[in-house]
């Protein structure tokens, strides 16, 4: 009896850090799901297990390996702009998010804050017309409004010192397709 | 442990880790500060002036078919709808050219990741209006110019993505100039109007599919009311076209596809079952000659696609490969001629149609890719003459009556067939000078292993049918040909291929850059070398001439790169350069 109820205990608590777990982290419980599992790259994961200090800065590496930070999707509002945060967190030298997704193209407005009492930083976004600049002094907020009017990636970077190489090196991916009238006027093709 | 003791255990562990989540939760919440900085442009933080002198406004379908008329401007791609790349201008000449020397120059080293970071090369024609200069350079940037001093007026930037499938290098070739309006081609097919006075965008049109592996390189050719383009891609079995666009609404006016439909003339030379003529290839990457008496526009078209695997597509495959020309207004076409049917060695039919009235007779010059030199009659296609202009071929017989005999093709073995994929000539364009009444064509001596190796189609990927790596013995010359005969009249050797477009003045000059850095300047009777100006970088690009207030100039975009691994493989470690150089004498 006394050993039922110190298994059940067991499974009890570890039902509700598993529960609690799944409130605070839920990014980590999506990745359980079977269809991103299927798609799990041995390559990628061996990455990760074996050298989980490229994701930190001055570890495995002497920075960080781009593009491992986060990814957040830009939000469209009633206006038709997509916007979206991104910050510099405190003595890390990433972008959080690292990766901007953009559903289609178009209009994207980023506000940025610099949280980072280490450095200053700024940002260089692609746009159509020009490159975009924003200052970023210690603890500052700036606003860059970009168009960018191609499926496809592009890239984000803080252009002071080496930040790009340490980690501040960012991509915006933009969903979707060209417009009807540019694609060919062939029948669908077999696709990779 | 009683079981009291436990359950509070277990409650204080859990309060304990939710505690522990929420100060985790709350620590990585954003500090909220007040908004100060505001996005600005990088071009606002140079010295660029914001605006240039309306001179393009004036600029329109009469001024540029009279284009040889002012000769202190290049208004158009080939400096006139002809082809010709002559420019009248004799105050540098055999006798002074030696003083020639550095004006000013125009770095642009931005910085940043690019669509095909080692391939990025400078190889725009520059456009001249009064004084203002337009030009483009890779990755989608365009500028104008102080033509005097060098001075950046304003800048674009049409934004590319890192993934745009790319065949051979992110390069552009410059832009036209109508009406007020700079027209740009970007790599990933779009086609913007922007505002020759301050470079805003007028208007824009998407005229290719990236995701279906279409790109664009060439400069736009503006005829009457329209602005015509040609996207490239037949490495990735594409569907090549040319798309017509009205110069001042943007508007569609037509598209004409280079592969016809079955029932269509020439759609008896794809197989008739399959998929085959869905990606043919026959791009068109290269911008059109015009002859306005017989308003026709000129085009070549590109390999059919795969390019090395031809068992997939049995047939002549028109029209790919050839000159097609068509009626501006409508894309209909009128004629075509093949240069080299069933391609199997990549050598396009892109390069330029230039057009030259000898003896009473409109004609069409055009040095292929093959190693042949064509002379046609423009009126209608007929064969007029053709002979080889290099020494290394080996491919195939070309017979005076222009019956093509193939001789080698590409094996799943792999065998070394002359020329290679570059061809006796790159895409860079010969001239030809009135006033000489000879040709100068840079030239590429080069040879390839060829192998096919069939695949799978699947759009957006590389759809060789196999590979052609170019052998390591390569090397061109710059040499005048005289259309009348035929016949090579000089010839200057140079130890690496020559693969930059030549100019020819009035100065009885030819000028010609050479892939380490070199500009040269020959006597264009003789071909003797008369000047010579190391510019850092190699040229793969378009040299112009014009003057303002009475002065001339030679303007050369100067940044190797492009399709090095094809054309010339011995030069990839030539430093890659960025400059627009002008030179003129003291």
């Amino acid at each position: 009896m006394r050993r039922r109820v110190v298994v059940l205990a067991v499974l009890a608590a570890i039902l509700s850090v598993v529960a609690v777990a799944a409130v605070i982290f839920p990014d980590y419980f999506r990745l359980l799901r079977p269809s991103v599992l299927k798609q799990l790259d041995p390559r990628v994961v061996k990455l990760v297990n074996e050298l989980p200090g490229v994701d930190r800065q001055n570890q495995e590496l002497l920075g960080r390996l781009f593009a491992l930070g986060g990814l957040a999707e830009a939000k469209e509002g009633p206006d038709g702009v997509m916007r979206v945060d991104v910050r510099a967190p405190k003595g890390e030298l990433i972008w959080e998010p690292a990766i901007i997704v953009m559903p289609r193209s178009g209009e994207l407005e980023v506000d940025l804050s610099n949280d980072d009492p280490y450095v200053h930083h700024a940002a260089i976004f692609p746009s159509n017309g020009d490159k975009q600049f924003v200052m970023l002094p210690i603890h500052s907020r700036g606003r860059a409004r970009v168009t960018l009017d191609s499926p496809g990636y592009y890239w984000f970077d803080c252009p002071v010192g080496n930040h790009g190489g340490r980690g501040m090196l960012g991509l915006i991916l933009v969903r979707g397709d060209v417009p009807a009238e540019a694609r060919l006027d062939r029948p669908e093709q077999p696709r990779p | 442990m009683g079981p009291d003791r436990r359950r509070r255990s277990v409650r204080v562990g859990l309060c304990l880790l939710l505690a522990a989540g929420v100060l985790v939760a709350c620590s990585e919440e954003r500090r909220d500060y007040p908004l100060t900085e505001q996005g600005r442009d990088l071009g606002s933080l140079s010295g660029a002036a914001g605006s240039a002198p309306p001179v393009a406004a004036g600029v329109n379908f009469e001024r540029i078919l009279r284009a040889r008329a002012e000769p202190q401007n290049w208004l158009t791609y080939y400096g006139a709808y002809d082809g010709q790349r002559y420019s009248s201008l004799d105050q540098i000449s055999t006798g002074n050219v030696r003083d020639l020397r550095p004006a000013w120059t125009f770095q642009f080293g931005e910085f940043g990741i690019k669509a095909g970071e080692a391939t990025y090369s400078f190889e725009a024609a520059p456009i001249v209006v009064d004084g203002v200069m337009y030009a483009t350079a890779w990755d989608g940037w365009a500028f104008a110019l102080n033509a005097e001093t060098g001075q950046e007026l304003w800048r674009y930037k049409h934004e590319i993505p890192v993934d745009t499938p790319l065949c051979c290098g992110n390069v552009n070739r410059g832009p036209a100039v109508a009406n007020g309006k700079v027209f740009v081609t970007t790599p990933n097919a779009h086609l913007v109007a922007l505002d020759a006075v301050n470079g805003r965008p007028v208007w824009k049109q998407v005229f290719g599919d990236v995701r279906a592996g279409e790109s664009a390189t060439l400069a736009p050719v503006v005829v009457k009311n329209l602005v015509v383009v040609g996207t490239s891609g037949a490495e990735f079995g594409i569907l090549g076209h040319i798309d017509a666009y009205d110069l001042e609404t943007g508007r569609r006016v037509w598209r004409r596809y280079n592969i016809p439909k079955p029932g269509e003339p020439g759609g008896e030379t794809w197989p008739e079952k399959g998929e085959a003529r869905n990606r043919g290839g026959g791009s068109a990457w290269i911008t059109a000659t015009y002859d306005p008496e017989l308003d026709l526009m000129y085009w070549g078209t590109g390999n059919p696609s795969p390019d090395f695997d031809g068992s997939v597509r049995p047939g002549a495959n028109l029209y790919t490969s050839s000159v097609v020309a068509i009626d501006p207004d409508d894309g209909a076409q009128r004629w075509h001629y093949q240069w080299t049917p069933h391609d199997l060695w990549d050598y396009d039919g892109n390069n330029e149609n230039i057009l030259v009235d000898l003896d009473g007779r409109k004609l069409l010059a055009h040095f292929d890719k093959n190693g042949y030199f064509f002379v046609l009659d423009r009126t209608n296609g007929q064969l007029v003459r053709v002979a080889p202009f290099v020494e290394r071929l080996d491919w195939g017989e070309i017979d005076p009556s222009g019956k093509v005999s193939p001789r080698k093709v590409p094996t799943r073995e792999g065998v070394d067939i002359c020329p290679g994929p570059a061809g006796g000539k790159e895409w860079t364009h010969a001239a030809y000078s009135p006033k000489t009444r000879l040709f100068y064509v840079p030239t590429i001596e080069s040879c390839a292993n060829y192998r096919v190796e069939p695949v799978e189609f699947k759009e957006g990927l590389p759809y060789y049918g196999g590979e052609a790596n170019t052998l390591p013995d390569h090397w061109g010359a710059v040499r005048a040909f005289d259309p009348s005969t035929g016949r090579e009249v000089w010839e200057w050797r140079n130890d690496k291929p020559m693969v930059a477009s030549v100019l020819a003045t009035g100065g009885d000059l030819v000028f010609a850059g050479e892939p380490t850095g070199e500009l040269n300047a020959y006597n264009a009777r003789s071909g003797e070398l008369l000047w010579q100006h190391q510019t850092g970088s190699g040229h793969h690009s378009n040299p112009v001439s014009y003057s303002v207030k009475g002065k001339q100039y030679i303007a050369v975009p100067v940044g190797w790169g492009g399709w090095v691994k094809g054309f010339a493989p011995g030069t990839l470690g030539v430093p890659r350069g960025a400059a627009l150089m002008v030179f003129a004498l003291p």
